[in-house]
């Protein structure tokens, strides 16, 4: 079935109609009530899936111009932003204290940061894929800076605004270059231009290593990963979930777009260089990781580190390496909420983020301390966990492509990871607690806990209808 | 339903109805926990009896297609060596949950995370897809971490990270050459006993078995434990519960051997040609060094822990001989080593928890107080010396022959380790057990009725598999000539 333009549109439409009827009983409701909000956005997006499962069975498709398009990588990573969307708005519900004003404006800008990231996912054009980034970058910028009287969260927001504009600047560069060296924006024109093996011109390869450092930025990854661990630390919790695996996954997802499709062929022009910033971020994040004494900054050199095993998936430059980085971002998503869920879960009732902290929350939460746990092992990548199957994979992806070294520096990480992952499983279940009192967990929390649990270990036990997703996602593009 | 997954699950199943159980529900709890790891047991021995000797390969193979896109299928199976290793798991496990009723204190999550690691061990023994092979070896491993962390003793933060991360490293290593072999063979395919007849018909180039070998070989010793990558294990023995250490010292660190020789020698001939005698000399440091840091040591559990890894070295020694007898020597030391060891640490378990000590030289003349565990212990300390009528003596004398003609000096080198073995153990009896009674003891409580059940079972297969070791060795040696049928004649005779 060949889509018309509103069944194709049909998922940002959907969203658009959202945000307005956001928009609209945020200015009739009293401020009360705006947490509210947050659910409704959350019940909105439910339908999203159906359209998006709907849409699978329409093939590939351009629309608007050749400007948009719809194909199965695109819906797979809208269905990964929707998740995460999702969790993310349940989220919020633990926030509601220490926001001091304008809620409804929160949600509605999280639903933004999503709309820009459907964009891109769809994208297929340098100016759409363009605007479709900056929409996403602009959001978060001020969803950083949210807690208004909090220092820390203004000095991330300011940070992450100028690295942020700079790395924008970067990627229009390299898109500036591209179109001087083949006349064209359209994704699918350029990738027409040159043949397998043919050597890219100096001046477009240096477009495209521009556009790559503007996506390692996006994607948390050395050398442009300075932003990450002070912005993780001072946003808003949900702020930092979200970031963490939306915009990196979008990062990673125009990495698809514009490396591995276009220039595929080129793979050896630019793999090893990717492959050498995937061992150094994968070092840098793990090693970085080890001294944290605040669970978020910890989370934020986590996230460099993951992000340097998805460069893996993207520097072998094979189907088995595109295949893992799908497996692998759907399953961080699950398993990273569930850090974040918990993160927050705790800070609104004991208002810390140190690590110390989390003494004995075993006891005071059984629930709490046995979800972190499950979702730091997922993270570490052990069986059967679904963070292991996607480690498999790249490690996999890694060996058969011949890059034995690199697949080591991956395994050793893996070996750094456990280790400051299971000092907070120590301090969770070992250590004994200054304060003994239960921390009480809302509803929406615990049923967002739920999902991602019931994800990580059905993922990770039956990992069957995800793999095949994920090779579809890829083979469909 | 097939009998080996049926071993893996049970005590899974276990778990999740332990998750069910209200933590007050103690006595259900336990009794849950007996039941998931005793069927395995009747299970496993089920399996003994109906063994068919004499014909090769692997029995009782359950196979489901998992993940026919990458080439990774769920399948399990026994041969003799697998089976005698199973024997082992199921009756240290079960054992061990009597044992443990000791233990006062989150009962729900100790049987919880024991449980969990029961079924992750049998399911390493059991599988027969590398990619599953792993994944139980992973899952054997981070349980060890909480159940360490948490009811541990002495220093027990260190022990457990320790422990868990050098069994990671080794456990990634190994992935790697497990992944490598996949991409090499260019069969896309994890299924050990295709891939077993694939490579024999197929070898993969000798200079990449070479290379890979190592992976293997440094990856699977870590655990095995092989020198110099021993020194997390007595460390990790001394801080477990006693539960754990028995598991651990008599299970987990088979699982390593075991691993080396069904993929690595069984895979990759050509490296096991070029590398087995490298070990055949690093197990004269695990036999000799190993048996002289034991004499050093003064903390029970050290001792033993430390003889365990003195121990482990005959095991690789009789793999390194690469013959049928060394193999059923390896394999036959395994299942009686494993045995002796639980029943050694069971034994302090018991005095530790009520003396909270386990310096030797502080305990003194318990024999009196405490006869039956006495007795347990210096027969467990006998059988560690190679006393005949216990299984250790007939293993020990198979890898002696069969090394005498292969590595002779390491055979010089085990029979001193022997020695070694008598001398730290008898005098750890002669310390602990004899001579005056410590007064600070005069309240030791002996074992009741019902905990001697756990020592009575493991002492009594213990000598029976040593005065018949025919029960086993006809099993074992069903199994061993397979193993060694990659590796061609000529060479081996040569090595003769």
């Amino acid at each position: 079935m060949t889509p018309s333009l509103l069944t194709g549109l049909l998922p940002e439409i959907w969203l658009g109609l959202l945000f307005t009827l956001l928009l609209v009983l945020d200015l009739a409701w009293k401020e009360e009530r705006s947490t509210a909000l947050g659910m409704v956005a959350a019940a909105g997006l439910l339908p999203v899936f159906p359209v998006l499962a709907w849409q699978a069975g329409m093939g590939s498709h351009e629309l608007l111009g050749g400007m948009y398009r719809l194909d199965l990588l695109a819906l797979f990573f809208k269905g990964i932003f929707t998740a995460a969307a999702i969790l993310v708005l349940l989220m919020t519900r633990e926030l509601d204290k220490t926001i001091p004003r304008g809620h409804g404006e929160f949600y509605l800008l999280i639903l933004a940061a999503t709309f820009g990231m459907f964009l891109a996912a769809s994208s297929a054009h340098f100016v759409m894929l363009f605007v479709a980034l900056e929409l996403i970058s602009i959001t978060f910028y001020v969803l950083t800076t949210y807690l208004q009287n909090n220092v820390n969260s203004l000095e991330a927001g300011m940070k992450y605004l100028v690295l942020g504009s700079l790395a924008s600047g970067i990627l229009l560069y390299g898109i500036a270059f591209i179109y001087g060296a083949t006349g064209s924006m359209q994704l699918s024109r350029i990738q027409a231009l040159y043949s397998a093996g043919a050597p890219l011109p100096v001046p477009l390869l240096f477009g495209l290593f521009l556009v790559i450092a503007g996506l390692l930025f996006k994607a948390a990854a050395v050398p442009f990963h300075f932003w990450v661990p002070d912005v993780y630390q001072g946003a808003p919790t949900p702020v930092t979930a979200f970031l963490s695996v939306g915009s990196k996954s979008a990062g990673f997802l125009v990495m698809f777009r514009v490396i591995q499709e276009l220039f595929i062929g080129q793979a050896a022009q630019w793999a090893p260089l990717l492959a050498w910033l995937a061992a150094l971020t994968i070092l840098y994040g793990n090693l970085g990781a080890i001294p944290q004494r605040n669970i978020k900054r910890l989370m934020g050199y986590s996230s460099i580190g993951h992000a340097g095993y998805l460069l893996i998936g993207i520097a072998v430059a094979s189907r088995l390496g595109s295949t893992a980085v799908n497996f692998y971002l759907a399953s961080y998503l699950f398993t990273n909420l569930a850090v974040f869920l918990v993160i927050a879960a705790f800070s609104k009732v004991t208002g810390s983020d140190e690590i110390k902290a989390y003494a004995g929350l075993s006891k005071r939460s059984p629930f709490l301390a046995a979800a972190m746990f499950i979702a730091l092992l997922s993270l570490a990548g052990v069986p059967p966990m679904a963070g292991f199957f996607g480690k498999f994979l790249l490690l996999m992806g890694a060996v058969s492509e011949g890059y034995i070294a690199l697949a080591l520096v991956g395994a050793a990480a893996v070996v750094v990871s456990l280790y400051y992952y299971l000092q907070i499983v120590y301090t969770m279940y070992a250590d004994k607690p200054e304060d003994l009192s239960p921390i009480r967990v809302s509803l929406p929390v615990r049923l967002a806990l739920w999902v991602c649990l019931a994800a990580m270990l059905g993922l990770g036990i039956w990992q069957g209808p995800l793999l095949h997703l994920s090779l579809a996602a890829i083979s469909g593009s | 339903m097939n009998p080996v997954t049926s071993i893996i699950l049970a005590p899974v199943i276990g778990a999740l109805i332990l998750l069910v159980i209200p933590q007050r529900q103690e006595g259900w709890i336990k009794r849950v926990s007996a039941i998931a790891t005793l069927i395995p047991v009747a299970l496993a021995l089920w399996m003994v009896f109906r063994f068919p000797v004499g014909e090769a390969g692997y029995h009782w193979v359950h196979r489901i297609a998992w993940l026919p896109a990458l080439g990774i299928q769920y399948q399990v199976g026994v041969d003799g060596i697998s089976l005698t290793l199973l024997l082992l798991h199921t009756l240290c496990g079960f054992t061990g949950v009597l044992v443990s009723y000791r233990i006062k204190e989150r009962v729900k999550e100790y049987y919880l995370f024991y449980l969990l690691l029961i079924g992750g061990v049998a399911g390493v023994f059991a599988s027969l897809d590398l990619f599953f092979f792993y994944l139980f070896y992973e899952m054997a491993v981070i349980p060890m971490f909480p159940l360490i962390g948490i009811w541990g003793s002495g220093e027990k933060a260190y022990a457990t990270m320790k422990l868990t991360l050098y069994l990671t490293a080794g456990a990634v290593l190994a992935l790697i050459g497990l992944l490598a072999i996949y991409a090499v063979s260019g069969t896309h395919s994890f299924d050990l006993i295709f891939l077993e007849h694939f490579l024999r018909q197929n070898p993969i180039p000798g200079d990449l078995q070479r290379w890979l070998f190592p992976f293997l070989l440094i990856g699977f010793g870590v655990i095995a434990p092989m020198w110099p990558f021993h020194s997390w294990s007595p460390l990790g023995h001394a801080a477990a519960p006693s539960a754990v250490s028995m598991l651990h010292a008599g299970v987990l660190m088979k699982l390593g051997s075991y691993a080396i020789l069904r993929v690595a020698v069984q895979l990759l001939p050509e490296g096991a040609y070029t590398w087995l005698p490298w070990v055949a000399g690093l197990s004269i440091m695990n036999m000799v060094y190993g048996g002289f840091v034991a004499m050093a040591q003064k903390d029970m559990k050290f001792i033993i822990g430390y003889s365990s890894s003195s121990h482990m070295g005959y095991v690789l020694l009789g793999i390194a001989c690469l013959n049928p007898v060394g193999l059923n020597g390896a394999v036959l030391l395994m299942f009686a080593h494993g045995i002796m060891t639980a029943t050694a640490f069971a034994a302090v378990g018991h005095i530790y928890d009520q003396t909270h000590t386990r310096i030797a030289s502080e305990w003194g003349g318990l024999a009196r107080q405490v006869p039956f565990i006495a007795t347990v212990f210096i027969m467990a300390a006998l059988a560690s010396a190679g006393l005949p009528g216990f299984g250790n003596f007939v293993a020990e004398l198979l890898v002696f022959f069969a090394s005498w003609n292969t590595h002779r000096w390491a055979a010089l080198a085990s029979i001193l380790g022997i020695v070694i073995t008598a001398f730290y153990m008898l005098r750890a009896v002669s310390t602990g057990f004899f001579g005056p009674l410590n007064p600070r003891w005069v309240k030791l409580q002996d074992a009741t009725l019902f905990e001697k059940v756990p020592y009575l079972i493991l002492l009594a297969a213990l000598m029976l598999v040593g005065c018949w070791p025919k029960l086993l060795l006809d099993m074992i040696s069903t199994s061993t000539p397979a193993v060694l049928s990659h590796l061609d004649p000529l060479k081996a005779v040569a090595r003769l």
